[in-house]
This record gives structure tokens, C-alpha cells and sequence, in this order.
């Protein structure tokens, strides 16, 4: 039986407030960082909106080329934070990916990625560990930090720089529990969100962020249950179906805990997106909120929550003395809205110079797969980034997303600029 | 379905990445900033240099092939629409500022350049380009020239006109025709640069323009002016201009988009005010100190409920942003917005607005305006729904009202959008026909098979 219109543009359907707003004034030209590289009206927000709304009045249809299209936007939001109008076109891109797998299904080999392989925690980590016998054959190996397994594979066979996965996974190296050592008293309890990447290229940083807060009295959970934040197979890709699944068993990992702290501003914005767009019951639309109420990003609890002293802020032996950039990953700074707590964090530290770079809030291009099927153009708007960074004569760029710490280091060692990368809470003792 | 030969010469002109053809890209160039005209192009051909551009024009001569030409898309007279198809020649790739001579006080630009870029790169070395159409953020250098374009700034430092020196511009014959020069003063026969200055792509496309800039201004301050009543606010601006002050910028908010805006991005602005007046004086500290105070005085005098002078630059840019969030405050307060842009003589202005008044009042549609009164260029706009005939064929009436009450009083039909589709039907009553047919003549002399944008600022029937 042939699906009804409305089946059809479902999604899109629930956005269509959003769809509608845009009056194509054509300011977001000056803010997309894709159009300000191709200089083409498909690739901006006002082009993107006018080829849905041709979908819906019937002279579009669901085309591969009408697809390729709507993959290529970062949601890096910057247009909706600039537009007079305040259209969330963004919003109406996810949907209309998500209408667009329903009528098109997924394309090979991302069915298996997004619908197979993501969902399940523990085969995921046999995959990226077998990845990582072959990695030194085949790929330049790097110093640094990384983190999520289709960013991994699209990397393969494509010269980027990535990070070694690492020989043991965060979730082979900690507790469930996390006690507060001896003689430091227990004030709350907070469960981690360790994300793909922290797990298997990061555990470090894992372990460090777990120390850094029993140090300070917390108490931290990992739930062995948790798995991706699903941001590449329903924000990404479009599959809300499979989302849903992530969704749920990531909820029902953390029942019971009173906040949930993730150390990746993309795994945060998408946790707390899960009632904006999985929600397809009031039970799930009840889950979901409840959820999102206790989701908060690492900087942000321990400025808003914790509420640590300036003296509890020491720099780690790789930060001392040494002069600090922050980059704003686009999930934390215009989805989230957080903005001053990592700068006041970096800027409380002793024996750290802060220096704020030009566009700190500027797009670095990652935008998970977005980086896998439009590497080239990726790695042009990194470029601005990494002219961002040169300008300030820093040692070392601090950010809080491993996706952006995953392309920040790919850029920079392109370009040959010796600037350290580093997770914010690495510069902390 | 485009023929493929041609598809291919064009490959062979500007390559593959350059020429766009898929039914999604083509939607992409199907409209502008307008919400009434839409049409698909054939083609669409981005090309980076003046010489792939004539090659364009000489195809499509040769093929009889319509070419519209377009930069960012952002105009709002449905100038840049491929009313006829054909090819859609972008500019937007021709992005590169050639030079900025601090001491000629002169840039050559490439067409594309986006007109906030510009502005930026010009600040780094203290210049300054006034033309500030509201689209700043996205048009480009060559549209503005194209469409004569104006803003805020024109008040005191005029339109796109005053600034252009020289031009680049490739006939559709693919020829490429040098005009004018670096120099301010130039008296070499016809004033040809101005003949493309505001040819709405009719006559060529510009493909290199020379610009005449000036210092920036060191200080400025803006002040605010809430008003009871709209014709005393329209009054107010007649009264400063004849006080001998000329403030580069006045502009005028109307209640309706005051209250848009407002509940768009709260800012706390007087909801109340029947209509606002933002003004700015600039030029050395001495004189914006005396000038201001003699606006705020006037304002005063001429019957402002309250004037408020910025305190610093932030509170100064706030206002400014307020202005700048008009458009889309009016544009998206209905499904089709009709958007007039008739200038009427400053001393006129509340004359003008009575007028429009009394026009809502026996036609029953609520009119809005925002827009430059201080040069008496007013948006006035009438909200409908095109998908409802009937009333969609009254509220084109009713605009055709106050087209005729701005001709009533000498005003024009466009002050700075331009004809192109939305104003051509009222051409031929706002222009003297032996004017009307001298330019339809230099057309023919210029792009005899008329390829060049065809569809534009007259209505069909050729020389």
C-alpha cells in the first residue's frame, strides 16, 4: 500500500513552524561556514529550507542528490543564533533526514554502522579494538586524544590523522562504583557519560575526570549498560527508529541518578535532544524530558553544581605555564548555551595564560559524519579554524568535545602548526 | 530539459564543479528575497573570472539563450529570478578584493564580494563604504551596483551611485568593456558607468567594480525618538533636515514591526510608541556633540513623547540591531507580504503618511512601514495570503493606491530596490514614455536578442 502524504513528511511535518519562519533574507549566507566555502545557495540554511519546502509541495523527491544535500550542514546552528528570524532550520534538516531514511532506507555501509553496530556496546568495542591491530599498517599514527567508531572507519583510507585507539577501553580500566577516596567526604553522586569516544581512544581522560571529581567528593557512576548517545545514527544519519533504541537503554542506564555528566558537548546537546526528536509516545516524551533535566556537560557541573573554588583548579603538568585557547564546540556553545564556565574554569587555573582566539565560536568542520562524506570541504573549514588558533600564539587548544579534539588535531598537524590539543579537564592536576 | 551540448560547452567554459543542473540545485536559484515570484532556471553556471563570463554571454547569444544574472540572492524586487529560465549566471564565486588604496581613497572589487566583507576589510585600514542596504550581510558588491542600492546611511552619504568610479562590465556580445577610472573627478564623454549603475543585469553583467571611498567617520552617537502619533514622528524628520543639521542616519519604526521585533528578541523597546524614530550623527567628536544636541532639541520641540540618546556603543548597536530585524519582522508576519519602496520628497514625508493612513482606513488592509525617512523612502507594506485570489487582487490594489499617493506628491515608484518584476506594471505611468523609449532602445542597442535578463523592469513587448 502506498504511504499517505502525511507518513511521508512526518517529521518534517512537526517542525513545520520552523520551515515555514525562514522569510529568505539570505543573511545566513555570512554565517554558514559550508556556503562560505562552496559560495552555493544548496549548501546554506535558506537553500536547505527552500528544497524542503519543495519536497512538500511536490516538485522535489526523495533523490540521492536531494539527500546529499541535506547531509551537507554541520548543525552547527550558527545560523539560527544570527537570524533575524530565529528559523531553527537546523531542526527541519534532522527531520527531513529522518523522512528521507524512512523513504530511502540506508545506504551500505552505514546500515550496518548506524542500525547494527552502534547499539551494541560491547561488538562495537571487538570492532574498533580488531580496527586497531591495522591501524599502524595503514594509517599514520598520532599523538593525542580521539572518539567514535564511524568517524573511525570514515577516516580509513583517507589520510587523516587520527589518534590511537587505545589498548585498553575506559570500561576494561574502572569500576562501576567510584568511591571518594579515604578521608574526603562524599557530597553527591553523578553518573558518567563515558560516549564512544572517551571509552575506546580517550580512557585516559576517563580515568582522569573520574579521579579529578572523587578527589572533590564526588561520588561517579559508569553504567556498564550505557551506550552511544546516538547523535550520528539519529541526528547524523536520520535512522530515528534505531535512536530510539539508544535512546532508551541510555535512560534506563542512569535511573535512579540525580545528575549524569558527559565530557563530549556532542553526546550532552544530544542526550538532552532526545525528547525533541525520538519522543513518539508520552511515555518515551515523559522519559525523555525527565532525562534531559539531569544531563549536564562536565564544565558546567563543576562551576554550577559543584560549585569549586577557585583553588581546587591546579594545572596538570602538561597545562603549566604554558598559554591556553579555547575552542567552543558548537554543541555546547549555541545548542547548550554554555559559554563562560569553561572559559572561567581555564582562567581560574594558576600558572596558565588565557588568550580568548578570533571565532571561537566558529564551526571546525568535524560535525561527525558530515567530516565522512564531505572530508575535503571539512577540512577547509578547519583550516579557518586552524588560522584562529596560529593567531593567538598558543601552546595548546582546550576544548570539551572529542569530535572537534579528533579534527582540531588532524588540522593542525596538516598544517603543521605545533599546537597541543587537550580536553579541558586535562588541564587540570 | 536543457540541451546537453550546451551543458557540455559550458562544462568546457567554467568546469564540471562550476555548472549546476540537478533539479534540487536548480530550486535553489528559483527565487530571491521577494515572496511572490518563483521560477526554475535551466541552468545554473558559477564562473570566477571576466573572461569565462564572456564566453557565458557568447553562447547564450549565439543560442538565444536567456541569462540572468545573480550575486547572493538577497534582492527584494524578484530582480535575480530566472523569470524565463535559461541560465542563471552566479557571481557569487568572483569574491576576490583586487585593491584598497588608502590614498586615492579607492577599492577595485570583484562582483562578488559580499558587501559586510568589504566593509570589514575596508575598517582594518580606517576606510569606510556608506551604501548600507540592510542586506549587508548577505548581498554582494556587484548587486548593489546593479540595483543602485541604498540604506540607512544614504541620508547623508547618498546611494550606490556616488561611488562608483569605474566598471568592468561584459556585453552580452561577450565583449569586455572598460568604463570610467580611479580618478573622482572624470568628464570623458557620456557618463557611461552610470548607464550600468542600477541596469538591474539588463544591459551586462559588471564583472570588476572601482569604488570611490571615504574616511570613517571617528565618532558617532544614536538617539531614539518615541512618538504618539505617526505624522508628527513624519514631521519631526522634515523639521531636522530643514534645521541645517544632516544626520546620517534617520530611520523610522512603525508600531507593528516595533512590536514584531520585540516579541522576535525581547529588548525591552517602548511597545507603546505609535512609531520610533532612530537617528545617528557622525564626523569628529566636536560636531556629533553639537549635532546631537541639536536633534534631540528638535525632536523635543517638534513633539517627541521622549528622546533617548545611546549611553555607549553597545546600547548605540542594540537599536541598530532592532533596525536591522525589521525586515524580517515584516516579512514574516503573513504568508505574502507586499512590500512597496516608493521615496516621496523629505518635506512631504507626513503629508505621505497621512495619505497612507486614509488608504488602510477605505481599503481595510492595515499597512506597516519601516524604512529610511530621512531620505523619505518608505517600505510600506500590506499583509495578505496570495493563495486567496480575491483577496490577494484587492491588496495588489490597494498597493497600486499608494503608488499613486507617492507619484501624487513627486515621489518615485522605487527608491532602492528597483523595478524588476514587482513594480513593472506601474512603469509606464511613473516615467515620461519618450524617457521609457529611449531605454528601450538602448537596450535593443546593447543586447539586441535579448538574452540579458528578459522579463525585467518593462513589461513584455519588444522595440
Amino acid at each position: 500500500m502506498a504511504k499517505s502524504k502525511q507518513d511521508r513528511y512526518e517529521q518534517i511535518k512537526r517542525f513545520e513552524s520552523d520551515l515555514s519562519q525562514c522569510m529568505k533574507c539570505g543573511f545566513c549566507t555570512f554565517w554558514c561556514p559550508v556556503y562560505q566555502e562552496e559560495r552555493l545557495e544548496p549548501s546554506v540554511a535558506r537553500g536547505k529550507n527552500m528544497m524542503i519546502r519543495g519536497l512538500l509541495a511536490g516538485d522535489l523527491e526523495y533523490t540521492k542528490e536531494y539527500a546529499q544535500r541535506l547531509n551537507k550542514c554541520t548543525l552547527c546552528m550558527t545560523c539560527t543564533a544570527n537570524c533575524p528570524a530565529k528559523a531553527n532550520i537546523p531542526n527541519v534538516i534532522v527531520a527531513a533526514r529522518a523522512d528521507t531514511v524512512k523513504a530511502r532506507g540506508l545506504k551500505f555501509p552505514y546500515n550496518i554502522v548506524y542500525r547494527w553496530l552502534l547499539p551494541r556496546r560491547t561488538l562495537f568495542g571487538r570492532v574498533v579494538r580488531f580496527a586497531s591491530w591495522f591501524q599502524g599498517i595503514f594509517l599514520p599514527k598520532t599523538e593525542g586524544t580521539v572518539r567514535h567508531l564511524s568517524m573511525f572507519l570514515s577516516a580509513l583510507g583517507k589520510g587523516r590523522n587520527i589518534p590511537q585507539i587505545a589498548p585498553r577501553f575506559l570500561r576494561q580500566s574502572v569500576s562501576v562504583v567510584n568511591k571518594t577516596p579515604k578521608g574526603v567526604e562524599t557530597t553527591m553522586t553523578v553518573g558518567y557519560f563515558t560516549g564512544c569516544m572517551t571509552d575506546f581512544v580517550f580512557p585516559e581522560l576517563g580515568k582522569h575526570i573520574i579521579d579529578f571529581l572523587t578527589r572533590n567528593g564526588v561520588e561517579v557512576i559508569v553504567p556498564r549498560e550505557q551506550g552511544c548517545c546516538g547523535a550520528p545514527v539519529f541526528l547524523g544519519a536520520g535512522d530515528f527508529d534505531t535512536g530510539r533504541k539508544m535512546a532508551d537503554t541510555n535512560v534506563k542506564a542512569f535511573e535512579g541518578l540525580d545528575y549524569v555528566i558527559s565530557d563530549c558537548a556532542t553526546c550532552t546537546s544530544s542526550l538532552k535532544d532526545y525528547n525533541k526528536f525520538l519522543a513518539d509516545t508520552p511515555e518515551r516524551k515523559e522519559a525523555y524530558t525527565k532525562f534531559a533535566g539531569r544531563i549536564l556537560d562536565i564544565s558546567q557541573f563543576l562551576v554550577d553544581v559543584l560549585k569549586l573554588p577557585a583553588s581546587a583548579y591546579k594545572p596538570s603538568a602538561e597545562a603549566k605555564g604554558k598559554k591556553v585557547t579555547w575552542h567552543d564546540p558548537c554543541h555546547l556553545n549555541r545548542h547548550l548555551g554554555i559559554t563562560s564556565q569553561p572559559r572561567q574554569i581555564i582562567k581560574s587555573i594558576p600558572d596558565i595564560e588565557y588568550v580568548e582566539m578570533p571565532n571561537a565560536d566558529r564551526c571546525c568542520g568535524m560535525a561527525g559524519s558530515f567530516s565522512m562524506y564531505y572530508y575535503d570541504l571539512s577540512k577547509q573549514i578547519a583550516d579557518k579554524k586552524v588560522e584562529a588558533i596560529k593567531s593567538t600564539g598558543a601552546d595548546i587548544v582546550a576544548s570539551s568535545c572529542p569530535g572537534c579534539e579528533i579534527q582540531l588535531i588532524d588540522s593542525l598537524l596538516r598544517n603543521k602548526v605545533p599546537v597541543k590539543v587537550m580536553h579541558i579537564m586535562e588541564l587540570l592536576a | 530539459m536543457f540541451d546537453k551540448k550546451l551543458v557540455s560547452e559550458l562544462h568546457k567554459i567554467v568546469g564540471k564543479d562550476a555548472v549546476l543542473i540537478s533539479r534540487e540545485d536548480l530550486n535553489a536559484y528559483s527565487y530571491d528575497g521577494t515572496a511572490t515570484w518563483t521560477h526554475l532556471p535551466d541552468v545554473v553556471v558559477l564562473p570566477t573570472t571576466a573572461d569565462q563570463v564572456s564566453q557565458i554571454l557568447k553562447l547564450a547569444d549565439e543560442n538565444r539563450i536567456p541569462v540572468t544574472p545573480r550575486g547572493a540572492g538577497t534582492n527584494v524586487s524578484g530582480g535575480s529570478i530566472p523569470i524565463k529560465g535559461g541560465v542563471v549566471l552566479c557571481t557569487t564565486r568572483m569574491n576576490k578584493i583586487l585593491d584598497i588604496n588608502k590614498t586615492n581613497m579607492t577599492a577595485i572589487v570583484e562582483p562578488g564580494v559580499v558587501l559586510h566583507d568589504f566593509n570589514i576589510a575596508l575598517a582594518k585600514q580606517g576606510l569606510f563604504y556608506p551604501p548600507d542596504p540592510q542586506s549587508f550581510l548577505g548581498c554582494t558588491v556587484g548587486g548593489t551596483v546593479a540595483e543602485n542600492a541604498g540604506g540607512p546611511y544614504c541620508v547623508k552619504y547618498g546611494v550606490t551611485k556616488q561611488y562608483v568610479l569605474g566598471l568592468e562590465v561584459v556585453l552580452a556580445n561577450g565583449y569586455i568593456m572598460k568604463l570610467g577610472g580611479v580618478t573622482v573627478k572624470n568628464r570623458t564623454g557620456y557618463e557611461l558607468t552610470m548607464l550600468f549603475t542600477g541596469s538591474e543585469g539588463t544591459l551586462g553583467v559588471i564583472t570588476k567594480i572601482t569604488l570611490r571611498l571615504i574616511p570613517m567617520p571617528p565618532a558617532s552617537k544614536t538617539m531614539m525618538a518615541i512618538f504618539d502619533d505617526m505624522v508628527v514622528g513624519g514631521q519631526a524628520v522634515s523639521n531636522i533636515l530643514a534645521s541645517g543639521v544632516v544626520p546620517a542616519k534617520i530611520e523610522f519604526v512603525d508600531n507593528f514591526v516595533l512590536r514584531r521585533i520585540e516579541e522576535m528578541t525581547p529588548m525591552g523597546l517602548p511597545v507603546d510608541a505609535k512609531a520610533l524614530l532612530l537617528l545617528q550623527a557622525d564626523g569628529s567628536p566636536a560636531a556629533v556633540e553639537a549635532e546631537s544636541q541639536q536633534i534631540v532639541d528638535i525632536l523635543k520641540k517638534s513633539g517627541a513623547k521622549e528622546v533617548k540618546v545611546a549611553k555607549d556603543a553597545s546600547e548605540a548597536a542594540m537599536y541598530w540591531k532592532m533596525r536591522s530585524a525589521g525586515f524580517a519582522a515584516t516579512f514574516s508576519a503573513a504568508h505574502t507580504v507586499l512590500a512597496e519602496d516608493v521615496a516621496v520628497p523629505r518635506d512631504k514625508l507626513a503629508e505621505f503618511i497621512q495619505k497612507l493612513d486614509e488608504i488602510s482606513t477605505r481599503t481595510g488592509f492595515f499597512i506597516c512601514y519601516l524604512g529610511h525617512a530621512g531620505d523619505g523612502n518608505l517600505h510600506p507594506s500590506i499583509f495578505t495570503d496570495m493563495r486567496n485570489k480575491e483577496e490577494f487582487a484587492r491588496a495588489q490594489q490597494a498597493m497600486e493606491e499608494i503608488f499613486e499617493a507617492a507619484l501624487s506628491v513627486g515621489g518615485v515608484l522605487s527608491g532602492e530596490h528597483g523595478i524588476g518584476l514587482e513594480k513593472q506594471r506601474f512603469l509606464k505611468r511613473a516615467m515620461d514614455p519618450v524617457a521609457l523609449n529611449l531605454m528601450r532602445k538602448i537596450k535593443a542597442l546593447l543586447d539586441p536578442n535579448h538574452i540579458l535578463n528578459p522579463g525585467k523592469i518593462w513589461e513584455e513587448e519588444r522595440v
